[in-house]
Protein backbone atom coordinates (compact mmCIF):
# COMPACT_ATOMS: atom_id res chain seq x y z
CA UNK A 1 0.00 0.00 0.00
CA UNK A 2 1.44 3.39 -0.88
CA UNK A 3 2.17 5.72 1.96
CA UNK A 4 -0.52 8.35 2.49
CA UNK A 5 0.47 11.89 1.61
CA UNK A 6 2.26 14.02 4.21
CA UNK A 7 3.52 11.01 6.15
CA UNK A 8 7.24 11.05 5.49
CA UNK A 9 9.44 11.06 8.60
CA UNK A 10 10.60 14.56 7.65
CA UNK A 11 7.05 15.86 7.34
CA UNK A 12 6.13 14.21 10.65
CA UNK A 13 9.01 16.00 12.37
CA UNK A 14 7.80 19.26 10.94
CA UNK A 15 4.27 18.54 12.16
CA UNK A 16 5.62 17.88 15.64
CA UNK A 17 7.42 21.19 15.63
CA UNK A 18 4.42 23.11 14.32
CA UNK A 19 2.00 21.44 16.72
CA UNK A 20 4.08 22.39 19.76
CA UNK A 21 2.40 25.78 19.72
CA UNK A 22 -0.14 25.65 16.87
CA UNK A 23 -1.20 29.28 17.19
CA UNK A 24 2.26 30.83 16.98
CA UNK A 25 3.72 32.05 13.70
CA UNK A 26 7.03 30.31 13.05
CA UNK A 27 10.11 31.24 11.02
CA UNK A 28 11.70 28.92 8.47
CA UNK A 29 15.12 29.10 10.07
CA UNK A 30 13.80 28.25 13.53
CA UNK A 31 11.81 25.32 12.13
CA UNK A 32 14.95 24.12 10.38
CA UNK A 33 16.93 24.25 13.63
CA UNK A 34 14.19 22.59 15.60
CA UNK A 35 13.55 19.74 13.16
CA UNK A 36 17.09 19.33 11.93
CA UNK A 37 15.80 19.53 8.35
CA UNK A 38 18.04 21.30 5.86
CA UNK A 39 16.48 24.22 4.01
CA UNK A 40 16.32 22.19 0.81
CA UNK A 41 14.13 19.61 2.54
CA UNK A 42 12.11 21.97 4.67
CA UNK A 43 10.98 24.47 2.03
CA UNK A 44 9.61 21.93 -0.48
CA UNK A 45 7.53 20.42 2.34
CA UNK A 46 6.28 23.87 3.36
CA UNK A 47 5.42 24.65 -0.27
CA UNK A 48 3.46 21.42 -0.59
CA UNK A 49 1.53 22.00 2.62
CA UNK A 50 0.81 25.58 1.70
CA UNK A 51 -0.37 24.68 -1.81
CA UNK A 52 -2.94 22.34 -0.22
CA UNK A 53 -4.12 24.94 2.27
CA UNK A 54 -2.73 22.99 5.20
CA UNK A 55 -0.36 25.80 6.08
CA UNK A 56 -0.92 29.53 6.47
CA UNK A 57 1.89 31.80 5.42
CA UNK A 58 2.54 35.42 6.18
CA UNK A 59 5.24 38.06 5.99
CA UNK A 60 6.51 39.76 9.09
CA UNK A 61 8.72 42.81 9.07
CA UNK A 62 12.11 42.04 10.49
CA UNK A 63 12.85 43.43 13.95
CA UNK A 64 16.25 44.59 12.73
CA UNK A 65 16.16 47.59 10.40
CA UNK A 66 17.41 47.05 6.86
CA UNK A 67 16.65 43.36 6.88
CA UNK A 68 14.01 41.98 4.51
CA UNK A 69 10.66 40.84 5.94
CA UNK A 70 10.57 37.23 7.08
CA UNK A 71 8.17 34.57 5.89
CA UNK A 72 6.16 32.96 8.70
CA UNK A 73 4.18 29.75 8.94
CA UNK A 74 1.33 28.28 10.94
CA UNK A 75 -0.86 25.22 10.38
CA UNK A 76 -4.43 25.93 9.29
CA UNK A 77 -7.31 24.21 11.06
CA UNK A 78 -7.27 21.50 8.38
CA UNK A 79 -3.53 21.29 8.78
CA UNK A 80 -3.76 20.77 12.52
CA UNK A 81 -6.32 18.00 12.06
CA UNK A 82 -4.23 16.27 9.42
CA UNK A 83 -1.00 16.65 11.39
CA UNK A 84 -2.54 15.10 14.49
CA UNK A 85 -3.92 12.22 12.39
CA UNK A 86 -0.60 11.50 10.74
CA UNK A 87 1.33 11.63 13.98
CA UNK A 88 -1.19 9.38 15.71
CA UNK A 89 -1.12 6.91 12.81
CA UNK A 90 2.65 6.83 12.90
CA UNK A 91 2.71 6.29 16.64
CA UNK A 92 0.17 3.45 16.33
CA UNK A 93 1.99 1.71 13.54
CA UNK A 94 5.38 1.80 15.11
CA UNK A 95 6.02 3.64 18.31
CA UNK A 96 8.71 6.16 17.73
CA UNK A 97 8.41 6.43 13.95
CA UNK A 98 8.55 10.15 14.03
CA UNK A 99 11.76 9.91 15.97
CA UNK A 100 13.19 7.34 13.57
CA UNK A 101 14.52 10.11 11.41
CA UNK A 102 17.55 11.33 13.28
CA UNK A 103 18.51 14.78 12.05
CA UNK A 104 22.04 15.87 11.56
CA UNK A 105 22.97 18.47 14.13
CA UNK A 106 23.11 21.74 12.27
CA UNK B 1 32.34 32.60 1.88
CA UNK B 2 29.11 33.83 3.44
CA UNK B 3 28.91 36.67 0.98
CA UNK B 4 29.53 34.35 -1.95
CA UNK B 5 26.83 31.95 -0.75
CA UNK B 6 24.43 34.83 -0.32
CA UNK B 7 25.25 36.21 -3.78
CA UNK B 8 24.60 32.83 -5.39
CA UNK B 9 21.29 32.48 -3.60
CA UNK B 10 20.23 36.03 -4.54
CA UNK B 11 21.10 35.36 -8.17
CA UNK B 12 19.12 32.11 -8.13
CA UNK B 13 16.10 33.61 -6.39
CA UNK B 14 15.84 36.86 -8.29
CA UNK B 15 17.74 36.47 -11.52
CA UNK B 16 17.18 39.74 -13.30
CA UNK B 17 13.98 40.51 -11.45
CA UNK B 18 13.79 42.89 -8.52
CA UNK B 19 12.11 40.24 -6.40
CA UNK B 20 11.94 36.50 -6.75
CA UNK B 21 9.12 34.11 -5.94
CA UNK B 22 7.82 34.12 -2.36
CA UNK B 23 9.51 30.88 -1.34
CA UNK B 24 12.87 31.87 -2.73
CA UNK B 25 12.57 35.22 -0.98
CA UNK B 26 11.61 33.42 2.23
CA UNK B 27 14.75 31.28 2.16
CA UNK B 28 16.77 34.37 1.33
CA UNK B 29 15.35 36.39 4.22
CA UNK B 30 16.22 33.60 6.65
CA UNK B 31 19.80 33.51 5.36
CA UNK B 32 20.76 36.31 7.73
CA UNK B 33 19.80 34.13 10.68
CA UNK B 34 22.49 31.59 9.97
CA UNK B 35 25.72 31.70 11.89
CA UNK B 36 29.08 30.57 10.65
CA UNK B 37 30.12 29.95 7.12
CA UNK B 38 29.21 26.27 6.78
CA UNK B 39 25.73 26.76 8.07
CA UNK B 40 25.36 29.63 5.64
CA UNK B 41 26.56 27.53 2.73
CA UNK B 42 24.23 24.67 3.67
CA UNK B 43 21.33 27.07 3.98
CA UNK B 44 22.07 28.60 0.58
CA UNK B 45 22.42 25.18 -1.04
CA UNK B 46 19.06 24.10 0.35
CA UNK B 47 17.66 27.44 -0.75
CA UNK B 48 18.69 26.64 -4.31
CA UNK B 49 16.70 23.44 -4.04
CA UNK B 50 13.70 25.41 -2.81
CA UNK B 51 14.06 27.80 -5.75
CA UNK B 52 14.21 24.85 -8.13
CA UNK B 53 10.99 23.42 -6.67
CA UNK B 54 9.28 26.78 -6.88
CA UNK B 55 10.36 27.21 -10.47
CA UNK B 56 9.10 23.77 -11.43
CA UNK B 57 5.77 24.52 -9.79
CA UNK B 58 5.54 27.78 -11.74
CA UNK B 59 6.35 26.07 -15.02
CA UNK B 60 3.60 23.51 -14.39
CA UNK B 61 1.08 26.34 -14.33
CA UNK B 62 2.08 27.60 -17.79
CA UNK B 63 -0.15 26.66 -20.73
CA UNK B 64 0.77 23.38 -22.39
CA UNK B 65 1.58 25.15 -25.65
CA UNK B 66 4.26 27.30 -24.02
CA UNK B 67 5.77 24.35 -22.18
CA UNK B 68 5.95 22.28 -25.37
CA UNK B 69 7.49 25.18 -27.26
CA UNK B 70 10.13 25.63 -24.56
CA UNK B 71 10.89 21.92 -24.47
CA UNK B 72 11.28 21.91 -28.26
CA UNK B 73 13.66 24.87 -28.20
CA UNK B 74 15.78 23.32 -25.42
CA UNK B 75 15.84 19.98 -27.23
CA UNK B 76 16.95 21.67 -30.45
CA UNK B 77 19.71 23.59 -28.67
CA UNK B 78 20.98 20.41 -27.01
CA UNK B 79 20.82 18.47 -30.25
CA UNK B 80 23.17 20.77 -32.16
CA UNK B 81 26.28 20.03 -30.05
CA UNK B 82 25.21 16.38 -29.76
CA UNK B 83 25.02 16.13 -33.55
CA UNK B 84 28.43 17.75 -33.97
CA UNK B 85 30.01 15.27 -31.56
CA UNK B 86 28.29 12.27 -33.17
CA UNK B 87 29.26 13.41 -36.65
CA UNK B 88 32.86 13.96 -35.61
CA UNK B 89 33.50 10.83 -33.58
CA UNK B 90 30.77 8.23 -34.07
CA UNK B 91 28.98 8.18 -37.39
CA UNK B 92 29.59 10.33 -40.40
CA UNK B 93 28.10 10.50 -43.87
CA UNK B 94 30.35 10.33 -46.92
CA UNK B 95 29.86 11.02 -50.59
CA UNK B 96 31.58 8.50 -52.87
CA UNK B 97 33.45 10.29 -55.67
CA UNK B 98 35.09 7.22 -57.20
CA UNK B 99 34.12 3.95 -58.85
CA UNK B 100 36.91 1.93 -57.27
CA UNK B 101 34.54 0.02 -54.96
CA UNK B 102 31.92 -0.84 -57.57
CA UNK B 103 29.65 -2.71 -57.55
CA UNK B 104 29.48 -2.68 -53.74
CA UNK B 105 29.56 1.10 -53.50
CA UNK B 106 28.86 3.06 -56.66
CA UNK B 107 29.95 6.50 -57.75
CA UNK B 108 27.67 9.20 -56.26
CA UNK B 109 26.42 6.90 -53.51
CA UNK B 110 26.16 8.32 -50.04
CA UNK B 111 27.27 6.05 -47.23
CA UNK B 112 27.62 6.14 -43.45
CA UNK B 113 30.99 5.41 -41.92
CA UNK B 114 31.12 4.01 -38.41
CA UNK B 115 34.10 5.44 -36.58
CA UNK B 116 33.79 3.54 -33.31
CA UNK B 117 32.97 -0.14 -33.71
CA UNK B 118 36.14 -1.22 -35.50
CA UNK B 119 38.12 0.02 -32.53
CA UNK B 120 36.12 -2.32 -30.31
CA UNK B 121 35.84 -5.39 -32.53
CA UNK B 122 39.09 -5.02 -34.45
CA UNK B 123 39.41 -5.03 -38.24
CA UNK B 124 38.44 -8.28 -39.96
CA UNK B 125 38.82 -9.79 -43.42
CA UNK B 126 36.27 -8.36 -45.82
CA UNK B 127 35.63 -5.17 -43.86
CA UNK B 128 35.42 -2.07 -45.99
CA UNK B 129 37.51 0.52 -44.19
CA UNK B 130 38.02 4.21 -44.63
CA UNK B 131 41.56 5.52 -44.27
CA UNK B 132 43.59 8.53 -45.12
CA UNK B 133 44.87 8.33 -48.69
CA UNK B 134 48.66 7.83 -48.82
CA UNK B 135 48.65 9.78 -52.10
CA UNK B 136 46.77 12.88 -51.03
CA UNK B 137 46.71 13.24 -47.26
CA UNK B 138 43.37 14.51 -46.02
CA UNK B 139 41.37 12.68 -48.68
CA UNK B 140 39.58 9.60 -47.32
CA UNK B 141 39.73 6.35 -49.30
CA UNK B 142 37.43 3.34 -49.03
CA UNK B 143 38.83 -0.17 -49.68
CA UNK B 144 38.17 -3.77 -48.70
CA UNK B 145 40.53 -5.47 -46.21
CA UNK B 146 42.10 -8.53 -47.90
CA UNK B 147 45.13 -9.17 -45.75
CA UNK B 148 45.63 -8.77 -42.01
CA UNK B 149 49.06 -8.88 -40.34
CA UNK B 150 50.65 -12.31 -40.92
CA UNK B 151 48.65 -13.12 -44.08
CA UNK B 152 50.53 -13.82 -47.30
CA UNK B 153 48.73 -12.35 -50.30
CA UNK B 154 49.32 -13.07 -53.98
CA UNK B 155 47.26 -13.16 -57.16
CA UNK B 156 47.35 -15.55 -60.13
CA UNK B 157 45.16 -15.53 -63.22
CA UNK B 158 43.13 -12.66 -61.84
CA UNK B 159 42.29 -14.34 -58.52
CA UNK B 160 43.49 -13.52 -55.02
CA UNK B 161 45.19 -16.11 -52.80
CA UNK B 162 45.53 -15.72 -49.07
CA UNK B 163 48.09 -18.06 -47.48
CA UNK B 164 47.92 -20.15 -50.64
CA UNK B 165 44.11 -20.59 -50.63
CA UNK B 166 42.01 -18.91 -53.31
CA UNK B 167 39.57 -16.34 -51.94
CA UNK B 168 35.87 -16.63 -52.61
CA UNK B 169 34.84 -13.10 -53.52
CA UNK B 170 31.11 -13.03 -54.30
CA UNK B 171 31.06 -9.22 -54.08
CA UNK B 172 33.07 -8.87 -57.30
CA UNK B 173 31.49 -8.36 -60.69
CA UNK B 174 32.60 -9.77 -64.03
CA UNK B 175 35.49 -12.11 -64.76
CA UNK B 176 38.39 -12.52 -62.35
CA UNK B 177 40.53 -9.46 -62.95
CA UNK B 178 42.84 -8.98 -59.99
CA UNK B 179 46.18 -8.47 -61.70
CA UNK B 180 49.45 -6.73 -60.96
CA UNK B 181 49.86 -7.93 -57.38
CA UNK B 182 53.56 -8.52 -57.87
CA UNK B 183 55.39 -11.09 -55.81
CA UNK B 184 53.61 -12.72 -52.85
CA UNK B 185 53.75 -10.40 -49.86
CA UNK B 186 53.33 -11.03 -46.16
CA UNK B 187 51.48 -8.28 -44.28
CA UNK B 188 53.66 -6.88 -41.47
CA UNK B 189 52.31 -6.15 -38.01
CA UNK B 190 50.28 -2.95 -37.81
CA UNK B 191 49.49 -2.82 -41.54
CA UNK B 192 46.73 -3.94 -43.89
CA UNK B 193 46.55 -5.18 -47.47
CA UNK B 194 43.51 -3.56 -49.08
CA UNK B 195 41.88 -3.87 -52.50
CA UNK B 196 39.03 -1.99 -54.13
CA UNK B 197 36.20 -4.17 -55.43
CA UNK B 198 36.55 -2.71 -58.92
CA UNK B 199 39.87 -4.48 -59.47
CA UNK B 200 40.53 -3.15 -62.97
CA UNK B 201 40.50 0.53 -62.01
CA UNK B 202 41.12 0.53 -58.27
CA UNK B 203 44.30 2.06 -56.95
CA UNK B 204 45.04 0.06 -53.82
CA UNK B 205 47.73 -1.98 -52.08
CA UNK B 206 48.83 -3.32 -55.49
CA UNK B 207 50.13 0.14 -56.35
CA UNK B 208 50.31 1.94 -53.02
CA UNK B 209 51.60 -0.85 -50.81
CA UNK B 210 50.25 -1.71 -47.39
CA UNK B 211 48.40 0.93 -45.45
CA UNK B 212 49.11 1.44 -41.75
CA UNK B 213 46.29 0.36 -39.43
CA UNK B 214 46.68 3.67 -37.61
CA UNK B 215 45.43 5.50 -40.66
CA UNK B 216 42.09 3.63 -40.57
CA UNK B 217 39.43 6.07 -39.51
CA UNK B 218 36.21 4.11 -39.85
CA UNK B 219 34.34 1.18 -41.30
CA UNK B 220 31.58 1.29 -43.89
CA UNK B 221 28.28 0.78 -42.10
CA UNK B 222 25.57 1.23 -44.71
CA UNK B 223 24.56 3.02 -47.85
CA UNK B 224 22.00 5.74 -47.15
CA UNK B 225 21.51 6.99 -50.72
CA UNK B 226 20.13 5.80 -53.03
CA UNK B 227 17.66 4.03 -50.73
CA UNK B 228 17.00 0.33 -51.47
Amino acid sequence: MPRPSHASPQTLRLFEALLAEPARWRYGYDLSRETGLASGTLYPILMRLSAQQLLDTGWEASDEPGRPPRHTYRLTTDGIVLARQRLAAAARKQPGTAAAFVPRKA
Amino acid sequence: MRRAARAVLVAAVRGRRARGGPWGEAALAEFDQTTGRWEAVRWAAGGLRAVWHERRARIRTLPARVRIQRAAVIAALLMIPAAVVVNQFVLTPRYIPSGSMEPTVRVQDRVVVDKVSFRLTGIRHGDIVEFDSPLTPGAPMLKRVIGLPGDTIECREGRVYRDGAVLDEPYLEGPAATDDCGAPVTVPAGELFVLGDHRIVSQDSRQLGMIPQDSVDGRLLARIWPLS
